[in-house]
């Protein structure tokens, strides 16, 4: 105040050279004001408001990170209630950090070159490229199984390596992968996209009346899942049950002609630009017929667009000559790295969460689906129970999808470093589009990728991985 | 046509297309903000106009209610102004010696710290992660104040080397022949004179600072700890569902100072990095 004041306290009277302007006023709080909030600028909470150490009575701390997950309220329900009570159970603060889903593997990379970073560290893929940084899992899950019986096949094949008899991975959660169609578009056509030939049939009517199918053909995680499951309907896989690449097939070159036909009959240029958001955003915006992706479209609409919502619905991936083989949409994963500093509580919390996963399943609105299948019981029922489905009874068809139709990546194999990396080089989804475009026959495609793939393997067989 | 009118025209057909362009992403941001979900994702609406449950203030709501977008605001600002700080504190005395005492090997030695300058985030975000770790600034904003004025000493001290170099050097050897030390010289004569190339630094480094993406993503993950351009990136784009609204919100409001900022001090912008291009 002495500084506003001249040196009698008295306001208003010139007093030259030791009188402090407005500007010099609001210029000294300003400074003074960033000193006071972010006093603590090395301080892991820097800025006030927030308590900077909450739960400091708490004897121990773990840090997590994880995916913003699509569902707000599963991330509130997580950092919130779940952790928040795990963490006083346990007497530990437990820190839980979020990222954006695209930069998992770049923060991953910078964790591991830092050999520094959180205690549990969450993919959303099978993540075993990165084996060697990760303690082995197996201990968690035998305690997961002690609890609640068998591991999934699908979360066994995704995060246990044969060849070096580890478990790379935890995974608590997977994603099923429906088909989502509008109902009221398909009805018109008089027909259901319960095959891949009733898809080929109708989708020229339907990009006709400005309603095309939407499978992307692009570097992104969508675009993967759908069109390697397309692939598997058509007898078309990377590996083989023994891990060996047998992309060159005739399943994979009929896959490869069925998906140059559909993009030039039922599907536009969009498909090669496609990117996460973009089933989502088409299908909301009431433009796409039919897209391959999780519940998150129809979750979506119901909370911006309920009359669109309902006349979306779900079906199991569509059958084509070798059947029904879908694959997950995301695999839930987490790892604890070798160099993580609380390695015991890392396990335990792992453990309390598979074994109690009705809070997540259903906070996730049915996105997360366990990895231990009974660690949700009655899941059908609580499917069918849905309170905001519209028609009602329209998320059962998830329970059948994940317990039929839902393979790991690099089925009959493995999900192995060889998959992974073939993965995140979005080599299928570039051989579809080559071959959808006209750059390569359908033949070259499946040669020239084949060999590609031989080759990422053959480095992982070289280093033991595989 | 009167010669003056023709001119007027000519200019105004020049710059207004030029001028439209540049506007039309801040007014898609404010329409965007203030539209409904509904009425966003409905292609039948007209895309300039407000549909169902538009114009609104709900995206800004939950932008201040249910992030901390606050928060990110004034980490960026605390950022940005000790990055600042810093630059200025290195880059002004670097820059005089580059530009004055350095002779012919001034000019190379610029052009060297420019190359710096070059170098891509993407490349060193790796090895800095190492860096950050060790010094045990992992999710603290003083890891970014760290690591930003590896980018802006080089560009600041490169452009103000060409600012200095402008100056006449009698003014300085005026003073210097008046009895004022060479740090005199520099504080009361040099500085004051170079004022637009300082406050092209100054805005450019704060701009660098609020846009930067690859080292805050990679060094800092607490929600506390974020800046803008990662705490929306991670909380308002969740998995494959973008929050359009928010995020036009979100992207304005540091906008309109940095455009205010920018439009207030042009003159002396363009002033600053045009400074040293004759010499």
């Amino acid at each position: 105040m002495a500084d506003v004041y001249d040196v009698h306290g008295s306001i208003g009277e010139e007093v030259t050279g030791t009188r402090t302007t407005r500007r010099e006023l609001l210029r000294r709080g300003a400074v003074g004001s960033i000193v006071v909030v972010y006093g603590g600028a090395t301080a892991k909470s820097a800025v006030g408001g927030a308590p900077r150490f909450r739960n400091r009575e708490l004897k121990e701390t773990l840090r997590i990170i994880q995916w913003s997950h699509f569902v707000p309220a599963y991330d509130k329900w997580f950092d919130n209630v779940y952790v928040k009570r795990w963490g006083q159970a346990n007497d530990t603060e437990v820190i839980v950090d979020h990222i954006n889903v695209n930069d998992i593997p770049a923060r991953a990379a910078a964790e591991v070159a830092a050999q520094s970073g959180h205690d549990i560290f969450f993919f959303l893929a099978p993540p075993a490229a990165f084996e060697d940084q990760v303690i082995d899992h197996k201990e968690i899950v035998q305690a997961v199984t002690r609890k609640r019986g068998k591991i999934g096949n699908l979360a066994f094949r995704s995060t246990y390596n044969p060849r070096t008899k580890k478990y790379f991975a935890f995974s608590d959660n997977y994603v099923p992968d429906p088909a989502n169609y509008r109902a009221d578009l398909w009805g018109e056509v008089g027909i259901r996209p319960t095959s891949w030939d009733n898809i080929l049939r109708a989708a020229p009517k339907l990009k006709a009346m400005g309603h095309p199918v939407g499978i992307g053909m692009s570097n992104e995680i969508d675009s993967n899942m759908a069109l390697m499951a397309l692939m598997m309907c058509f007898g078309g896989f990377i590996q083989n049950d023994k891990n060996r690449v047998v992309l060159n097939s005739k399943g994979t070159r009929e896959a490869l002609k069925f998906a140059k036909a559909l993009f030039e009959q039922g599907m536009s240029n969009e498909i090669f630009a496609w990117t996460p958001a973009s089933n989502n955003q088409a299908m909301v915006a009431g433009r796409l017929s039919l897209a391959m992706n999780a519940i998150s479209i129809t979750r979506t609409a119901e909370l911006v667009n309920p009359e669109l919502a309902s006349k979306i619905e779900l079906l199991p991936i569509p059958a084509g000559p070798n059947g029904r083989v879908g694959l997950e949409h995301v695999m839930g994963c987490y790892v604890i790295w070798k160099f993580a500093k609380n390695k015991r509580l890392a396990k335990k919390f792992l453990v309390d969460l598979e074994t109690k996963y009705i809070g997540a399943f259903e906070n996730s609105k049915f996105y997360n689906f366990p990895s231990w299948p009974s660690s949700v019981p009655n899941i059908n029922r609580r499917l069918e129970r849905d309170p905001v489905a519209k028609p009602a009874g329209k998320y059962k068809v998830l329970g059948e999808i994940a317990e039929k139709y839902t393979k790991n990546v690099g089925y009959p194999g493995t999900s192995n470093a060889g998959i992974d990396e073939m993965f995140s080089k979005f080599l299928i989804p570039q051989m579809f589009a080559e071959v959808a475009q006209g750059k390569r026959t359908p033949d070259d495609a499946a040669r020239t990728y084949d060999r590609q793939i031989r080759e990422i393997f053959q480095k992982w067989r070289n280093l033991g991985k595989v | 046509m009167p010669l003056r009118r023709r001119d007027n025209l000519l200019t105004w057909l020049v710059v207004g297309p030029f001028a439209i362009v540049l506007a039309f992403p801040f007014y898609w941001m404010l329409q965007t903000s203030l539209k409904s979900e509904l009425d966003l994702y409905n292609t039948e609406n007209n895309p300039f106009g407000f549909g169902e449950g538009s114009p609104t203030l709900d995206n800004y709501r939950f932008l201040f209610g249910e992030t901390q977008y606050a928060h990110w605001l004034l980490n960026t600002v605390l950022v940005g102004l000790v990055v600042v700080a810093i630059t200025l504190a290195v880059s002004l005395p670097a820059g005089y010696a580059l530009a004055r005492l350095s002779g012919r090997w001034g000019q190379t030695l610029g052009v060297g710290l420019f190359l710096v300058y070059l170098v891509p985030p993407t490349l060193l975000f790796l090895p800095l992660s190492r860096v950050v770790a060790e010094v045990g600034l992992q999710d603290r904003l003083a890891a970014l104040i760290l690591v930003y004025p590896g980018f802006t000493i080089p560009f600041a001290t490169w452009l103000l080397m060409g600012f200095f170099k402008s100056i006449p050097r009698e003014l300085e050897d005026a003073a210097l022949v008046d009895g004022a030390s060479r740090l005199r010289t520099l504080t009361r004569i040099v500085f004051p004179i170079s004022l637009p190339g300082i406050l092209t630094v100054v805005i450019f480094t704060f701009s660098l600072c609020v846009n930067e993406f690859i080292y805050a993503i990679a060094f800092i993950t607490s929600s506390d700890s974020k800046v803008v351009s990662t705490g929306i990136y991670t909380e308002l784009i969740r998995g494959d569902v973008f929050f359009w609204g928010a995020l036009m919100a979100a992207t304005l409001i540091p906008a309109i100072p940095l455009a205010l900022l920018y439009n207030t001090f042009l003159d002396r912008f363009i002033a600053g990095f045009t400074g040293g291009a004759f010499r």
